[in-house]
């Protein structure tokens, strides 16, 4: 089913006198439990589409639905409010908070997207979460002490420890060796499945490709090849 | 969460070097009020003790109440209109022990007033910082410009003038040491608004203090020290946080991309800023209170209770601005820019 949409979007970027358009028209709707990898040379507009899908920028043109509303046509405070309770985000690099231990960087998202439950259930929850990602034995640690796989197995944690509805990664994969990329691509796939996530992952990596349910190719800012 | 908290405790060591710089700033703040204040009571404590009010001195004397001269009938026009105004005048002078030991005074007299002491003709009551000098109740003192003996009667808490221990002395005496008949001020309290007289010119309490012009050095050099420490102490904070702020950028544009609230991130920091002021005012203010019990008698060091309480906040108002400038940088991250940066 799908609870996601983008309708004709478009991103025109001026730079003085020159209007330059990065997406020209893009469409696109994602199912839950399934991973979408959008992938594409650099430059094609895919990162541009996963932040603009994320409500991380706005769109020139076009509509973003997400449960029936439109997150282009929002104010920026509800779009913030959206991501920090429907979203989960990973990045290339894991961006843990550098003085929060593997727990409290779970417990922060829990905070942030105003988790109703109470402290012995987010405690649960956070040791649950963490078993899943096999992170459990590193809770207290600090980011300093972990390996980059690792860091992206807590990154992953903590952009699912609040239940999201869509799941958006930007080369989740791109910073970590062979042996913790397919890990972690991986995880991130089993993940999606088991609690019924839908999401959207930018990147290069044939090894995601191959996991991905729905691979859509980009050029010049438009979707070229949806497999 | 407590973020702030949990960032204070992983990086101590850095916000122990910010916490000890404000520690020592606000020390020193506090050492030099209490000095500020200690000296303005030890140069002008007869002056501050007063209640609120006016003083008038002669317009001729052009704001130096040693040149004032109000006469009798000056004095009783403004005693028929005004039945709690009295006369008074200060000069400074010398009092001799039986072995002829100088202590230098600020003669006082004036007439019937209730914030005044008063005495027989050849008496004095002192202030009793002169009892440091060996002088006692009935002791026989001259003035060697009269010649005339004055007996010790009593002395009073922190009467001082011109860094000198005030003598109150009777109006006779007064008029034969200094060859006079008139008065230098007259004074009228608790009108709001001054009476205007013929000839004279009116000041408030604190005009009045700044006529006096070793008062108005003393304290507009110590006041601008403590000011210069105040300010020094909201760059401090503007700078520290500013430095912190640069190198947490990228984070910042992180916590923005998971729905973390800009209000929260500087809510944060304004945390941050009040746990290391109220920490290291509360240190600055109890060595500066083992400083007054400790400090030797001869320094004039008096820390009250309104000026730590108004120096306090002052401070945390200072860190706040300081902080919240630095922090303007948090409110214009977006975390599109850390995103596409690398690792913090």
């Amino acid at each position: 089913m799908s609870i996601f949409t983008i309708d004709e979007v478009r991103k025109t970027f001026t730079n003085g006198e020159v209007k330059e358009e990065i997406l020209k028209g893009v469409n696109l709707s994602l199912q839950e439990g399934e991973v979408t990898a959008l992938t594409g040379a650099s430059g094609s507009g895919k990162s541009t589409l996963l932040t603009i899908a994320a409500g991380l920028q706005f769109a020139s043109d076009g509509q973003v639905i997400f449960e029936g509303e439109n997150l282009t046509a929002m104010k920026p405070a509800h779009v913030r409010k959206i991501r920090a309770g429907k979203f989960g985000f990973v990045f290339q690099f894991a961006h843990l908070v550098p003085f929060l231990t593997v727990e409290e960087q779970l417990l922060l998202m829990l905070d942030v997207s105003g988790s109703k439950l109470n402290k012995q259930e987010r405690k649960r929850e956070i040791d649950k979460m963490l078993k899943l990602v096999e992170m459990d034995h590193r809770k207290i640690a600090y980011p300093t002490s972990l390996s980059g796989g690792e860091k992206q197995r807590v990154a992953i944690a903590r952009a699912i420890i609040h239940q999201p509805k869509i799941l958006f990664a930007d080369e989740p994969t791109a910073s970590l060796d062979s042996k913790r990329s397919k890990d972690v691509t991986a995880l991130i796939r089993d993940l999606t499945r088991k609690l019924n996530i839908a999401a959207l992952v930018v990147t290069h990596d044939e090894e995601m490709l191959s996991f991905a349910d729905k691979i859509i190719k980009m050029s010049d800012g438009q979707i070229v090849q949806k497999i | 969460m407590n973020m702030a908290w949990k960032e204070m405790k992983r990086n101590k060591g850095r916000f122990l070097i910010l916490g000890s710089i404000v520690f020592l700033v606000s020390f020193l703040t506090f050492m030099i009020s209490g000095l500020a204040n200690g000296l303005s009571e030890d140069n002008a404590g007869l002056i501050k003790d007063l209640p609120e009010g006016h003083f008038y001195m002669t317009k001729e004397a052009n704001k130096t109440y040693n040149l004032s001269r109000i006469d009798n009938n000056t004095q009783n026009d403004i005693f028929a209109k005004h039945r709690n105004a009295f006369a008074l005048s200060i000069q400074m002078g010398f009092l001799n022990n039986h072995d002829g030991k100088q202590q230098s005074v600020a003669f006082v007299t004036s007439t019937q007033s209730k914030w005044f002491q008063h005495v027989k003709k050849g008496e004095v009551i002192l202030d009793r910082s002169v009892e440091d000098n060996g002088i006692k109740i009935g002791d026989t003192l001259t003035n060697k410009q009269s010649g005339g003996k004055l007996v010790v009667k009593g002395f009073v808490h922190h009467s001082k003038y011109s860094h000198a221990p005030v003598a109150y002395i009777n109006m006779d005496d007064y008029k034969e040491m200094f060859r006079t008949s008139d008065m230098q001020l007259m004074y009228i309290p608790g009108e709001a608004k001054a009476p205007t007289f013929t000839g004279l010119q009116a000041f408030s309490k604190d005009q009045f203090l700044n006529t006096i012009a070793s008062y108005k050095a003393e304290q507009m050099s110590l006041n601008m020290i403590i000011w210069f420490l105040i300010v020094i102490s909201g760059m401090l904070f503007a700078i520290f946080f500013h430095m912190m702020n640069v190198q947490k950028m990228g984070l910042y544009g992180i916590l923005k991309a998971i729905g973390v609230k800009t209000s929260s991130l500087f809510r944060m920091m304004w945390t941050q800023m009040a746990v290391i002021t109220v920490i290291a005012l509360v240190l600055s203010i109890a060595l500066s209170e083992v400083f007054n019990h400790l400090a030797p008698k001869g320094v004039p060091f008096q820390l009250t209770f309104e000026i730590t309480f108004q120096l306090s906040i002052v401070f945390l108002i200072i860190g706040f601005i300081g902080s919240t400038l630095s922090g303007l940088q948090i409110k214009k991250v977006q975390p599109l820019q850390a995103i596409q940066q690398g690792e913090m």
